[in-house]
């Protein structure tokens, strides 16, 4: 009975986000039809701007989908949690870096695990790498590269990793464990 | 090959605890020499995912087989994915519990143990769970690129450069400020920030404005106060806002060497 609850509700909340997020592009398309009725050249104008953006992400898109696909094939939570656990020195913030890097999903599904993780011992430090690894999304390199080219990603990519080493480090100092 | 027994206790006379999850420790122990090591279970008091902890406690030990009471179906399927062979219904002391394993002494009742899933089923579940995280996605991105079609038909690049002067410092600091109010999913960043460039906005900027979107989330600072608390959020968001500064400096001057 518990479970078939618990069922229940996690179906309920799956439809509250997917309404969520129906909000954002509803209020999109309620300006498309102000626009439409004040100024319908325009409004042309946009879609058209709007559908050739869509068509030069096609590809990219279905590599990030591939992409999605061959990491939930081969990544868990469990793998991940496995990361970022109470290991201390170089080799805790290698481990956490990589876990933000392959995290997936939005950040505030992350917030109750990490709290967690850090009453159970895992550093303030490795906690802030993590989270400023989250900016690398190999999944999305694809959708990236198409708009900034290859060499932009990279050295940006290799800044992001470096800088976030600085903010574990900073933190570190400014917060005792 | 090492095993791993839910335990009441830290030694081998010790029940073997009932709920693989919250059990408060797990003893690890090779049945033929009967040398264990008794590990408090980072999940015995129960909170959420509470039974990851324990499931990845027993995988980083290598141990090919645990013996407990009763396991959830995701802690199952984890262990049994990993390769080890999992049997619930035990009771008794750990001591017998490890004997009778070893002897190969497994009534039909206590015996469990789950095949591996096919390729098959492996590979729609993939598919389907990237659908649903796709399906999620989807909406807010079109949103995003409708709203990127109305802001490229009415907001001149004249108004642009009024925001963004062009002036390294002040387009940087309002790149990173915009890329900290807003957030969603990185890959929305990426088509506003690739329409600004292509509305002549710096790559300053822009790059300002993309690493803020996913490190800096004012949004969220509430979400993330409530869970590691309100001196590790201001401190880590206001260095983070440093590193946005920082990183869009080197990368741009990094960049522009390399293309010379």
């Amino acid at each position: 009975m518990i479970s078939m609850k618990a069922k229940k509700d996690e179906i309920s909340t799956q439809k509250r986000s997917w309404f969520r997020n129906l909000i954002f592009p509803g209020c999109v398309l309620v300006i498309y039809g102000m626009v439409l009725v004040i100024s319908p050249a325009e409004a042309a104008m946009a879609f058209g701007s709007s559908a050739g953006i869509l068509f030069n992400l096609m590809l990219p898109l279905s590599l990030v989908f591939t992409i999605m696909v061959l990491m939930n094939l081969f990544l868990k939570p469990v793998h991940i949690v496995r990361f970022l656990g109470p290991e201390s020195g170089s080799k805790g913030i290698v481990l956490s870096a990589v876990a933000g890097i392959i995290s997936m999903g939005p950040i505030y599904a992350w917030y109750p695990l990490l709290r967690e993780l850090r009453e159970k011992g895992a550093k303030n430090s490795l906690i802030a790498v993590f989270l400023a690894n989250r900016a690398v999304k190999p999944f999305l390199l694809p959708i990236m590269i198409a708009y900034l080219g290859g060499v932009y990603v990279v050295v940006l990519t290799l800044f992001t990793i470096a800088g976030s080493l600085a903010v574990g480090y900073l933190v570190n100092i400014l917060i005792k464990d | 090959m090492k095993i791993a027994v839910s335990s009441e206790d830290l030694n081998l006379e010790a029940r073997v605890a009932q709920r693989f999850g919250i059990s408060p420790y797990l003893i690890i122990v090779d049945p033929e020499t009967m040398e264990f090591e008794a590990v408090p279970n980072p999940g015995a008091a129960g909170q959420r995912a509470a039974g990851v902890q324990t499931v990845v406690l027993a995988i980083s030990k290598e141990v090919g087989a645990v013996l407990t009471g009763y396991l959830s179906p995701t802690a199952m399927k984890y262990l049994t994915n990993n390769g080890i062979e999992v049997i619930t219904g035990v009771k008794g002391a750990v001591s017998e519990a490890v004997a009778l394993y070893r002897n190969q002494i497994h009534p039909a009742t206590i015996h469990r143990k789950v095949k591996p899933e096919r390729t098959r089923t492996i590979l729609i579940r993939a598919f389907n769970s990237t659908g649903k995280q796709f399906a999620n996605l989807l909406p807010i991105f079109v949103g995003v690129v409708l709203l990127v079609g109305l802001f490229n038909t009415f907001i001149s690049k004249e108004l642009l450069s009024l925001i963004f002067p062009g002036n390294a410092l002040l387009d940087t600091l309002c790149g990173a400020g915009f890329g900290s109010i807003l957030a969603s999913n990185p890959i929305n960043s990426y088509v506003i920030g690739g329409e600004l460039l292509k509305q002549g906005v710096s790559l300053f900027a822009v790059t300002a404005f993309l690493t803020a979107w996913v490190t800096i989330g004012l949004v969220q600072l509430p979400a993330e106060i409530a869970a590691l608390g309100k001196k590790f959020a201001l401190i880590r968001n206001a260095l983070s806002f440093a590193l946005c500064m920082a990183i869009s400096f080197l990368t741009v001057a990094t960049y522009y060497a390399i293309l010379g």
